[in-house]
Parts: structure tokens; sequence; C-alpha cells
């Protein structure tokens, strides 16, 4: 868990560094924070053993539902 | 849009590499078992024909991206829904190849070391690359494809002396039917999964040799597949190569005298890098496009951030994706890989027609 934190605090905070530095539009943070804040949720998840059904299982699920799987 | 070009030889090794991808670890079409040769060729005719399309969408709006085609075709808000989904179409597809890099690894080479570090370490090699450009990605592939099918050449030769040439007979022993299925996947892994180079060909110098280069490359993955198993089938026989889980790491093991099992690391590590560079360029390229940004390096460490935890995420073990890749994964690409690609070339045919018609009437 503690290793998580570390690794995403590295990343967020040499790219954020970098964003702010060169005065980036709103749209590239709200893109950066979805994909990083999804990561991170999912990967506190993974590291407490906690498995959220994933999107693999979602698409099966989807197939199935209108018959293309059986 | 990125001034940045290649040349069509570069093109031609970024698409064989793609199309070798995680093929040179994992045997496509085994669900036919003695019979996955023909699955290939059949297979093979069907995604090269595939191929030809996408290239025929390239040049009926050159210059143009995927995500620019799909803005134009279908409408501003219709566009941009299926370029997100495209998005998430080559985000997913990355996390695929990861995850087969990481499973490969961590079972054959390192299997103390957790797999998270290892995908997670070759992220960070391919997002340099990915932020170096695509024609850094075009000289790297010139340098680095080439070494495959040697690879597979000194394997094959090694093996020369431990093969029964008739391990492949019976010809369609079970019949069509598992034919006819491994044929539609081997379509859509690897063939149709180049609908990601919809968002590289307009960086291609020469555009009239784009289908060229496609048919080429498309030519040489079939037969480097055939080779491959017809190497794996008269070494391993078709009961062993049915149970196998990687099985020309497995050929590659039974070399009398000495071990060539690193050089299939360095193919798959070639292959899937390509594979995975391109998926993650073209998802960052799409989502910097829809959502207007000019440089789409500014996504490209977020998503391979993703990419890395959604191939952890995903699936369990390596039973569950390959079951997934086998059974849900053709289907679910249909819609990307076929339809939509099929919608805009109908649509891009139609708009090429219009100025004639016009011209003819005045």
């Amino acid at each position: 868990m503690i290793i998580v934190f570390a690794v995403f605090a590295i990343l967020i905070f040499y790219d954020l560094q970098r964003f702010i530095r060169k005065k980036e539009r709103a749209r590239v943070f709200a893109i950066y924070i979805f994909f990083m804040a999804a990561s991170l949720a999912v990967s506190l998840l993974l590291a407490s053993e906690r498995r959220p059904s994933s999107p693999s299982q979602w698409i099966e699920a989807i197939l199935k539902m209108i018959g293309v799987l059986k | 849009m990125e001034k940045a070009r290649i040349s069509s030889t570069q093109l031609f090794l970024l698409l064989s590499g793609f199309l070798f991808g995680s093929t040179v670890i994992l045997a496509p079409a085994q669900g036919a078992k003695n019979d996955a040769w023909l699955a290939m060729l059949l297979g093979g005719a069907g995604g090269t024909l595939l191929m030809w399309v996408y290239a025929a969408i390239a040049l009926l709006n050159p210059s143009k991206t995927l995500v620019d085609i799909l803005k134009e075709k279908l409408g501003k808000v219709a566009g941009n829904i299926f370029a997100v989904l495209y998005a998430w179409y080559f985000i997913h597809l990355a996390s695929l190849v990861l995850r087969d890099f990481g499973e490969f690894i961590c079972t054959a080479t390192f299997p103390e070391t957790p797999m998270v570090v290892v995908i997670g370490l070759f992220a960070v090699i391919l997002v340099y690359a990915i932020n170096s450009g695509i024609e850094v990605m075009g000289r790297l592939s010139e340098l680095l494809v080439p070494v495959i099918p040697l690879i597979v050449v000194i394997i094959s030769l090694s093996l020369i002396t431990v093969h029964d040439f008739t391990a492949f007979l019976p010809i369609l022993g079970n019949g069509m039917t598992p034919v006819l299925n491994a044929a539609f996947s081997f379509i859509t892994f690897p063939f149709g999964e180049t609908v990601a180079f919809l968002m590289l060909f307009p960086h291609v110098n020469k555009k009239e040799k784009l289908k060229k280069v496609v048919l080429v490359s498309a030519a040489i993955s079939i037969l480097l597949g055939i080779i491959l198993f017809f190497r794996d089938i008269s070494v391993l026989g078709s009961d062993l190569m049915a149970r196998s889980t990687f099985i020309p790491h497995l050929t590659s093991l039974l070399i009398p005298g000495f071990n060539v099992e690193p050089l299939v690391d360095i193919n798959l590590l070639i292959g899937g890098g390509v594979k995975i560079s391109v998926c993650i360029y073209a998802a960052a390229k799409a989502l910097s496009q829809i959502a207007g940004i000019g440089d789409y390096r500014k996504l490209t460490g977020s998503i391979s951030t993703f990419c890395v935890v959604l191939s952890i995420w995903e699936y369990k073990n390596v039973l569950e994706l390959f079951d997934w890749a086998e059974k849900v994964w053709p289907y679910y690409s249909i819609p990307f890989q076929i339809i939509v690609p099929l919608l805009l070339l109908l649509l891009s045919l139609r708009e090429k027609s219009k100025p004639s018609d016009a011209g003819a009437e005045s």
C-alpha cells in the first residue's frame, strides 16, 4: 500500500510540476487526473486484495446479455 | 498535425513488428490444432483484406487520422463518441499485450520477480520511446524488427535434427469448423488490430506505396506464422502443443546442446514493444485530438500508467487471460476492426464519387 502511494506520488509530482510550469490547459489536467485517479484507486484495491470486477468481465457480460456469447 | 514523417520501409517494419508482436510467443490459430496452418492461410487472407481496407480508408482520406475521419464522416458528436471508444480499445489492447509480456517473462525468465515490476519497467522504456516521437519509433523498428525473423530462422535450423515432418497429419481430422473458428480468431488477432495504424498512416511520406507495404507485411507475417507452426508441431507434436502455454518457448528449450531461451525473450521484447508503443501512441493521439490538445506527449505518461494497472487488474492468471482472449476478444473486436472501418470505407467511397457526379451533371 505504501509502495503504491509512493510510486504514484513520484509520478504525479513529476508530471504536475511540468504541467504547471508550462501552464497547461484545464483539459490536460482533467484527462491526466482521470487516468491517474482511476489507476490509483484500482492499485489500492488490488494492493488490499479486494480486486474489483474488471472491464473484461463487463465486456463479457455485455456480450452475453446481447446474445453474442453463450 | 504533427509534422513527423516516416518512410514506407519504417512503416513496413512497424507493421511487421506489430503483427509479430505477441504472436511470436503465443502461436495463434492454436484452436485448429493440426490444421492451424490452414487456419492461418484462410485467416491470413481475410486479415490481409482487412488491412487493405484500412489502407484504402487512409488513401481516400489523406493526412487524416482515424479521429479526423470519424468526426468528418459521422458528425462531431457520434464521431467523438466512436473516437473515445477507439481510444479505449487501443488502451485495452496495449494492456493485453503488456500482460502477455508480463506473464511470459514471469513464467519463463524471472519467476521470482513480481509481474507489476516487470510490466512497469517495460512501460517506462516504452513511454520514453513514444515520447521521442513516431520518427524515433520508426527508426527503432528499422534497427530491431529484422532481428525477429533472424531469431526464428536460428531456432528453426537448430532444431532440424529433432523434427517429425509428419506430425501435422491428418489434414482436417476434426472437420472444417475448428479451422474456420481459428481462421476468424487469426483475423482479429493480429491482423484486425492494425486498425491502430489509421492513427499513423498520415505520417507516411510516400502514400502511393501504402497498399503495397500493407500487403507485403501481411504476407511476411503469415509466412512467419506458418513457419513457426510447422517448426513447433514437428518438434513437440500436436498433443503437447495443445497443452502448452508458451509454445515457441517450449520448443526453444528442446534444442540439444545450448540454451537459446533468451532469444525468444528478445523476440517478445521487440515485437511486444512495437505493438504496445503503437497502441499507446494511437490512444494518446486519439485522446489529444478529441480534447483539442496539441501535443499527445502530455497524455502518454498517464495512459501508460493506466495500461500497467489495467494489465494487472484484468485477469487473475494466465489461463483466464488466454480463455478471454480466445472466447471474447474476437467478438468484442468485430465493431472496432470490421464494422466501423467498413462503414468508413463506404462513406469515403460515396464522398469520393460525389464531386465527379456533380462534374458530369454540370
